[in-house]
């Protein structure tokens, strides 16, 4: 569903099937990387922004473990920094927070 | 009277009866009998890449079907009824398996029609396509385009609509140079990830292109004569098994 509402927002903004698939990419690989492996009871809240040369999506995770960190693994950062232009996770005061950004190629 | 036509002449009457009682001993001989055109059809589709037992099976129900429908009175062979029945099983079977996951006909076939189209798009226009170009070609909604696109990555490999000719595993392994098998394999040795160098050299090229080199994944198409909805479906799917192995290797 998520990844879905990434690809629908971001043809939207007029990005390319190479930068939809991208951006579907990094949302699959953050939500593996907030959720873990094994994965954890909780909800992830994603804000979609618009910007005049691409997409921000900004959000946090909050689980029922109290956890406050990323479960992000080198492979992981590896994924996001290359399909990302901008790309922030990290422990917040209520649960792990993000911040990617995906510009559009040419803009 | 020769011995096939003798044997023939036999079958014909047990037909006749078997339509008349449809005694269920009669069936199973009947099915027993002409097991060899099932599997004659079977390991036709032998190089598809599903196991043998598993299409003899699938034949098997064909000519069950088959035997089931048949009427001796039209004067009709059986094996020529029974072949397209048995043959529309197997491809029924090869559909249906193609998709991991239950996909709407309507949205598999125009995944299918997308890759065409996208291939065009992307050498008029000299750069991966838009949705709104994608759906305007193909004439259905941006919202379908997403939805089909989204349903390629639940297909699979085996399937006999899978794009073939210029697409297929062997063609592929021979693209990659020995130069880039010499890159992959020093990149990996102290790789990031020793998970990826699990998977077969085309997906560890696509890896490795598209993660550590930053080719985009016409790029990568192109680079390797392949569709980029079939780069796509690929990087997919080896990111949904490197999360899943890494649950497996679950270590600190």
């Amino acid at each position: 569903m998520t990844r879905i509402l990434a690809a629908g927002v971001a043809s939207r903004v007029g990005f390319t099937l190479d930068e939809v698939d991208d951006l579907r990419i990094a949302i699959d690989e953050l939500c593996f990387s907030l959720v873990g492996p094994n994965g954890r009871q909780g909800t992830v809240t994603m804000c979609y922004r618009i910007l005049p040369d691409g997409l921000e999506v900004e959000g946090e995770g909050h689980f029922s473990d109290g956890s406050h960190e990323p479960l992000l693994s080198p492979l992981s950062m590896q994924i996001l920094g290359a399909v990302t232009d901008e790309c922030h996770l990290e422990p917040g005061l209520e649960g792990p927070t993000f911040r990617i950004v995906k510009r559009h190629r040419d803009g | 009277m020769p011995a096939d036509t003798d044997d023939r002449e036999q079958l014909r009457r047990k037909f006749a009866r078997y339509a008349e009682t449809r005694d269920k001993t009669l069936r199973d001989e009947l099915v027993t009998a002409h097991m060899g055109l099932a599997e004659y059809l079977a390991r036709r589709f032998t190089n598809r890449g599903e196991p043998l037992d598993d299409l003899m099976q699938v034949a098997s129900l064909g000519l069950l079907k088959a035997v089931d429908r048949f009427d001796p009175d039209r004067g009709l062979e059986f094996s020529t009824y029974a072949t397209p029945t048995i043959v529309g099983e197997l491809k029924r079977h090869f559909r249906d398996k193609g998709w991991a996951v239950r996909v709407p006909r309507r949205v598999q076939e125009l995944h299918l029609r997308l890759g065409a189209v996208v291939s065009t798009l992307s050498q008029e226009l000299g750069r991966s396509p838009t949705i709104p170009e994608i759906a305007a070609s193909a004439k259905v909604s941006e919202e379908e385009v997403v939805e089909a696109i989204e349903a390629g990555h639940a297909y699979r490999f085996t399937s006999l609509d899978a794009p073939s000719g210029g697409e297929d595993e062997s063609a592929l392994s021979n693209q990659l140079g020995v130069e880039d098998q010499g890159l992959i394999d020093s990149e990996h040795r102290v790789a990031l990830s020793p998970l990826i160098a699990r998977f077969p050299p085309r997906e560890r090229m696509i890896l490795h292109l598209r993660f550590f080199e930053g080719l985009t994944q016409s790029e990568i198409a192109s680079r390797l004569g392949i569709s980029q909805m079939h780069v796509s479906r690929l990087l997919a799917r080896s990111l949904a098994q490197l999360r899943e192995a890494s649950t497996e290797d679950d270590t600190p």
